[in-house]
């Protein structure tokens, strides 16, 4: 191997590393950055406008829980609740969100709707900036109603920057989160492509990060990846298991280490957490025009989402079929977030939807407060053996 | 030329050694899975059973929860596929396999052509388990051999609403308080518990012919309670409980040979 391609592959090394290290510690980021002066504000699950608040100069980070025990926000959730909820209570009231100049909270399930209220009980100190989004968001009152809570919002974070959110800050906002979103993407692809160099855990890392990390900086970093990933000899795709991953989440590093053992690749994601939070880029031809109209367009155009509200379900299932099919994976892994009820109304659909075409799937159980991944190693060793 | 299979559970450690016509020659069963000396103690069984020393061994596949433990496996296989090799094995035609074990219930579907097809397993839950009738072995004061005879002798069947180990054992203090008899409670116990599995292998879709597998198909009284829970009649081989270990020494000839 010539020394150029050691030290390309000792780079991508490096900057794996890199993001490894930023997603195993998002406060240490938001120390950071408020060490260096700036204002960051939490952004909680699902399609928040991340660009509004980039836009008011308020550095976003990601809320998605975190994995550990969930003690101090037992008093405001019973045990058989969501743990994105519960860890994100759990966070701030542990002080780990302290630094936050306000959060972001969108309601898009039903989960999400009380734990904006207890986090306003729980830390009236952090400004929980409220966001209702609409079901029925193709509609042209779809979008008239979401422009104005997105107005709300606007004014609420304005307050907080102390200065107004011009259509041309938040038109260069959306370039950079299209900009983002476009090279999350094409990472997708290429650690598909190149998996003896990029593992499960690393790939989740990278696409991780982006949550914790000003998207221009993690933009520079995952582009220089990108180009030398792109750079590398093609593998062969049959020398790992590919498989889909569809759920909210599929961060847990101890779950992620069992597909490694397994040497079990993601060819494609149907995550909450990954694709599913940066498929949908904003239209920057009508953000140009009308930047927050822009903003809702991108929402109603979001779609195959347990999430979301569609009157034809079968366009998800044949969405799940598309990404097995497109990326050569030979079989799904359902990570079944515990008590998500919107992710247990739509499995059996799916399920249904892939044993029709013949595409071997499995189930496996998750939550942020695991800690035995004994079971979930047994189902993914017997799914590998059975699809090799 | 001698196969080792090791089925490392969560309560008890299993081992079956066969010969390169996949016949069983030796098998070891002792108390104590993952983490104690039970494998150890059932390999020395095995090998004593087989008349063979540890040096005959050609080659050796470990499962079960414990299977990365084992240190002198070759391989590791999951139990499930485990499981069902060794189901096929005792009866060829068989198409659904349940498994209960000492910490998680199993159901697998077989291929008309013997080979695992699919699976589910029970949520982390005591429910449904081995686990569970030991815990009412306990609190009812019946050995766990006893308990198909007792059963066997109700008057009628309880009702046990709660599957779960914690509200099943409140739930059977009370019967129990308000002068239910022992056998009537037992009764009740596999119905739950029939209940409970039935369902999870309903979700699979249940083809004939069904077998069980795990040191809970030992027990009489669960084999009759699931029979009436499915409408269909269920296989208990007398190495039922091996099925495990049996799998393993096939997939080690497999990997030997």
């Amino acid at each position: 191997m010539s020394e150029k391609k050691v030290s390309d592959r000792q780079r991508i090394e490096e900057l794996l590393g890199i993001f490894s290290g930023i997603a195993a510690s998002p406060k240490s980021q938001l120390d950071m950055y408020t060490g260096l002066g700036k204002k960051a504000v939490g952004v909680f699950p699902y399609y928040a406008p991340e660009e509004l608040v980039h836009a008011a100069g308020f550095i976003p980070l990601g809320i998605w829980g975190a994995s550990g025990t969930v003690r101090e926000a037992g008093r405001y959730f019973p045990a058989f609740y969501c743990t994105i909820a519960r860890m994100g209570l759990e966070l701030a009231l542990t002080g780990v969100l302290d630094r936050l100049s306000a959060v972001v909270m969108p309601t898009l399930c039903d989960t999400l709707r009380p734990l904006s209220q207890n986090f306003k009980a729980a830390r009236p100190d952090i400004p929980m900036l409220f966001l209702a989004q609409p079901q029925n968001r193709k509609t042209y009152y779809g979008k008239d109603y979401y422009v104005s809570e997105l107005m709300r919002v606007k004014g609420e974070l304005e307050a907080l920057a102390g200065k107004k959110i011009t259509d041309e800050a938040l038109y260069e906002s959306v370039q950079v989160y299209n900009e983002s979103r476009a090279e999350r993407r094409r990472f997708v692809q290429l650690a598909a492509a190149h998996a003896s160099l990029v593992s499960t855990q690393a790939r989740s890392a990278a696409l991780k990060s982006a949550y914790f990390t000003e998207k221009r900086e993690h933009q520079t970093l995952l582009k220089e990846l990108n180009d030398l990933l792109a750079a590398q000899p093609a593998e062969n795709p049959r020398d790992y298991t590919r498989v889909v991953t569809s759920g909210i989440l599929a961060d847990g590093g101890n779950l992620l280490k069992i597909f490694d053992e397994q040497s079990i690749r993601v060819a494609a994601d149907d995550v909450a957490h990954e694709s599913r939070s940066f498929r949908v880029d904003v239209p920057e031809s009508l953000a140009a025009e009308a930047p927050m109209y822009a903003l809702a367009e991108a929402f109603a155009q979001q779609t195959d989402d347990s999430l979301l509200w569609e009157a034809d379900l079968s366009h998800r299932q044949q969405h799940l079929i598309d990404l097995v099919l497109d990326s050569g994976a030979r079989g799904v892994v359902f990570l079944m977030m515990q008590f998500c009820d919107p992710e247990e109304l739509d499995y059996p659909s799916l399920k249904a939807a892939l044993d029709t075409m013949d595409i071997p799937s499995i189930q496996i159980g998750y939550d942020q407060q695991m800690t035995d991944f004994g079971q979930a190693e047994t189902q993914l060793m017997t799914f590998k053996e059975i699809i090799g | 030329m001698l196969f080792l299979g090791i089925d490392i559970g969560s309560a008890v450690s299993k081992c079956v050694i066969t010969d390169e016509t996949e016949a069983i020659r030796g098998k070891g069963l002792s108390p104590g899975g993952a983490g104690t000396g039970g494998p150890q103690a059932a390999v020395a069984m095995a090998l004593a059973d087989a008349g063979a020393a540890a040096g005959d061994i050609a080659a050796t596949v470990a499962t079960g929860y414990g299977r990365n433990l084992a240190a002198a496996a070759d391989s590791t296989m999951s139990e499930l596929s485990c499981h069902a090799a060794g189901a096929v094995k005792l009866y060829p035609g068989v198409r659904t396999v349940i498994d209960i074990g000492g910490q998680d219930a199993k159901v697998l579907s077989i291929t008309p052509a013997g080979k695992l097809d699919s699976f589910i397993m029970n949520d982390k839950c005591a429910a449904g388990t081995g686990r569970f009738l030991e815990e009412m072995s306990r609190v009812l004061a019946v050995p766990i051999d006893e308990m198909a005879d007792v059963a066997g002798r109700a008057a009628h069947e309880l009702q046990i609403s709660s599957t779960c180990v914690v509200f099943a054992e409140t739930e059977v203090i009370s019967r129990m308080a308000e002068g239910a008899a022992v056998g009537d409670v037992l009764a009740g116990i596999f119905a739950a518990i029939a209940a409970r599995v039935g369902a999870l292998a309903k979700r699979k879709g249940v083809v004939p012919e069904v077998v069980m597998t795990g040191g809970v198909a030992k027990n009489e009284g669960m084999r009759r309670a699931l029979e009436r829970e499915l409408g269909t009649p269920i296989h208990v081989d007398p190495l039922a409980q091996y099925a495990g270990a049996l799998g393993a020494a096939l997939f080690a000839s497999q990997s030997g040979l």
